[in-house]
């Protein structure tokens, strides 16, 4: 009998989120940058159409930013250009002084929304001043600040594994201004964590932002 | 300790340690397209014995015969056995020749100075980063320094074998690269400028030593332009080679023109994207150096000031500019910094303050040689890595290694409007081909296509490929395509 009631509770809250109004995730977009004289470089070519332009994700009704802010720790923990707090300070503009640099090879940051949350989207912002392509980028979220239990990686496109995490097969991609958002599915998690393996331009990892979109979980 | 020891062993230590410093880790920085090209170029030069000049997008012949020994002695016979190691050997060894010589040429300032000249150089940040560089410009300054020091004591001694000398070193000067009479026709003016104020010469024939030194110079820039007698028509190549090189200046369409305070900025205090590039003391030292040269009639540093402004002026009149031609105002500007030094030096105390002058300047270029040598090699913020490839270009061989050991007798293509330095990369490998255009057919065991092609190279592709993305230098992203298993 109990068991009965409790597959009905399920049920019940499943229907209830699938009837959650869903509306446009919308980003605070920073104006396009370009510094010195333009590359040989097209954009579009890098992933398939269907992907790069599939209008903007849908997330559900009240889901507000939460990153802001908050509290980032990484594996360089003493960068030498730029603050962690680069990465959740609202500055999108890609200027000097509005990222940080971490060192070479494989490296990653972290960020602790201060409690657990339903996220729906996380948006990222690497370097945008020059076109260029992120190394084995991978996004996870889990309530373990150590990320050894409960992970659930929400993008990855290392296809080499060289985070040693895992080969992915989502797609590598070009930064822009409009950096890239990944639809992180209602995961709840109270910690973001964000790898990458240097970039085409060189050997170094950069963040001008990340946001977390969602709602806390009371 | 003997008197000659004591006299020659700072100088030399200190030449040993610039070579340490020049050579060491050889092989960490990736590539620049222009080394990589020439030492597919040496590399030819060693495993056929053929060398041609071409007057149209290389310079002189002297960088690729001065590989071919270093070759030979690390036991080194084809281009697919040369490595980055052995080329790059030629431009550090250059460069501690170099600072051994500026010793010798900053003699007159005193013991001490002219080590502390020679230690200016042996510092200096474009001075070691394009001594780890396989380019000519380091054997040109090097050759620059030791036509003056010949010419010097030829000057002084009178003796005909100093100005046969000096006309070799003329003569591997306009080997090294066509550049050359820029800085000989400086120095001699900067002579002149100074004449009157100096000892007159001691050769009693001076116009036959003259004619001594022409030939000298003439038969060794014959002697390399020639490919050592096999390509004659080279010497008519060489001498042909300045009416196109002028219009490509004159035409400003380079994509090198750059302002005319470009060097000041170099030598002065620049940040770029969060990281500070400066040798703003060691320029401060030297302007000194031009104050005690207007103050004094030191013959030496007055002739240093006046080399250095015409060099100066001639490079940055120019609107086609490259960061490694600052190495030419090194040498100056280091004999001035030193003579400022030594203006200091009249009393115990003053010398003591000179001493801790030297030391303090000498340890600030030392912090930016290591930050823009090692720190920063390839790193495009760091304004001596121009146009530099990205640390990607290291991956592309393992990536056709696999490709062809999956698809052994397949072929490997690169498609892209520049590919350089991958050439370099993937030497030794008979299956790999390069198009400017996206042929026919792309299909292959590994497509390496620019971004700007890759849609073109895509469509004609008939099986099905995964891609990955790597860059070929900053701003520029190259996609592989490799058949899916």
């Amino acid at each position: 009998m109990l068991r009965i009631l409790a597959i009905l509770l399920t049920l019940g809250s499943l229907g209830a989120a699938q009837a959650e109004d869903l509306v446009p995730l919308k980003l605070e977009l920073p104006k396009p940058l370009f510094v010195g004289t333009p590359r040989p470089i097209k954009v579009s070519n890098l992933e398939p159409e269907t992907a790069a332009s599939a209008g903007p994700l849908m997330v559900p009704a009240g889901t507000t930013l939460l990153s802001l802010n908050k509290s980032v720790t990484s594996s360089d923990t003493s960068p030498v250009i730029g603050e962690l707090t680069c990465v959740t300070d609202g500055d999108k503009s890609g200027d000097e002084g509005s990222y940080v640099e971490l060192g070479p090879g494989v490296q990653w940051v972290q960020i602790d929304l201060g409690g657990p949350a339903r996220i729906a989207a996380i948006a990222v912002w690497h370097f945008h001043a020059q076109a260029r392509v992120y190394h084995a980028v991978v996004v996870q979220a889990s309530n373990d600040p150590q990320f050894k239990t409960g992970v659930t990686t929400l993008f990855n496109n290392d296809d080499t594994n060289a985070d040693g995490l895992g080969k992915g097969a989502d797609y590598a991609y070009v930064e822009t201004y409009k950096g890239r958002v990944i639809d992180a599915k209602g995961v709840t998690a109270r910690y973001v964590r964000l790898y990458s393996d240097g970039n085409t331009s060189d050997e170094l990892n950069h963040y001008t932002e990340v946001e977390v979109y969602g709602k806390p979980v009371n | 300790m003997p008197r000659t020891l004591s006299h020659w062993l700072p100088l030399v230590l200190l030449t040993l340690a610039a070579f340490w410093w020049r050579s060491r880790d050889l092989a960490s920085r990736p590539m620049h397209a222009d080394e990589a090209n020439q030492a597919v170029k040496a590399g030819e030069l060693l495993e056929s014995g053929r060398y041609a000049y071409d007057p149209h997008d290389h310079h002189g012949p002297v960088l690729y015969y001065a590989a071919v020994p270093i070759a030979w002695i690390r036991g080194q016979r084809t281009l697919a056995g040369l490595d980055e190691v052995t080329v790059r050997l030629v431009p550090a060894l250059a460069g501690a020749a170099s600072v051994f010589l500026l010793g010798l040429l900053a003699a007159p300032l005193g013991r001490w100075p002219s080590l502390a000249a020679a230690a200016f150089l042996a510092a200096s940040p474009p001075a070691v980063y394009y001594s780890r560089y396989f380019v000519q410009e380091t054997l040109l300054a090097t050759f620059t320094l030791a036509a003056f020091v010949c010419a010097r004591q030829w000057w002084s001694s009178g003796r005909a074998r100093w100005a046969a000398a000096a006309g070799a070193c003329a003569g591997l000067m306009q080997a090294a690269k066509e550049s050359a009479p820029l800085f000989a026709l400086a120095g001699i003016a900067a002579l002149l400028a100074i004449r009157g104020r100096s000892d007159g010469p001691a050769p009693r024939r001076p116009v036959r030593d003259a004619l001594i030194a022409a030939g000298a110079a003439l038969a060794v820039a014959a002697l390399f332009y020639s490919s050592l007698g096999a390509h004659p028509s080279g010497l008519r190549d060489a001498l042909g080679a300045y009416g196109p090189l002028a219009a490509r200046l004159g035409a400003g369409d380079t994509g090198h023109e750059k302002p005319w305070w470009y060097f000041l900025r170099l030598f002065a205090w620049q940040r770029n994207g969060g990281v500070v590039f400066e040798q703003a003391a060691f320029s401060a030292l030297a302007l000194a150096g031009v104050a005690t040269a207007l103050a004094t009639r030191a013959p030496l540093l007055r002739w240093a000031a006046a080399y250095s402004l015409l060099v100066l002026l001639a490079l940055s009149s120019i609107a086609y500019k490259t960061p490694w031609h600052a190495i030419h105002l090194v040498p100056g500007f280091s004999i001035l910094a030193a003579g400022a030094i030594a203006a200091m030096s009249r009393g115990a105390a003053s010398r003591i303050a000179a001493a801790a002058l030297t030391i303090g300047v000498l340890g600030l270029l030392v912090f930016q040689a290591d930050r823009v040598t090692r720190v920063y090699g390839s790193d495009a913020r760091n304004p001596y890595a121009y146009v530099h490839s990205s640390p990607d270009v290291l991956k592309f061989r393992g990536l056709a290694d696999a490709a062809l050991s999956r698809s052994p007798g397949g072929l490997v293509r690169v498609i892209s409007e520049e590919y350089w330095p991958l050439p370099w990369y993937l030497r030794g490998m008979d299956n790999v081909g390069y198009w400017t255009r996206p042929p026919a057919d792309c299909d292959a065991a590994l497509v390496i296509a620019s971004a700007g092609l890759a849609d073109e190279v895509h469509s004609r592709l008939h099986g099905t490929y995964d891609r990955s993305y790597l860059g070929l230098r900053p701003g520029f992203v190259c996609i592989v395509f490799t058949p899916r298993r």
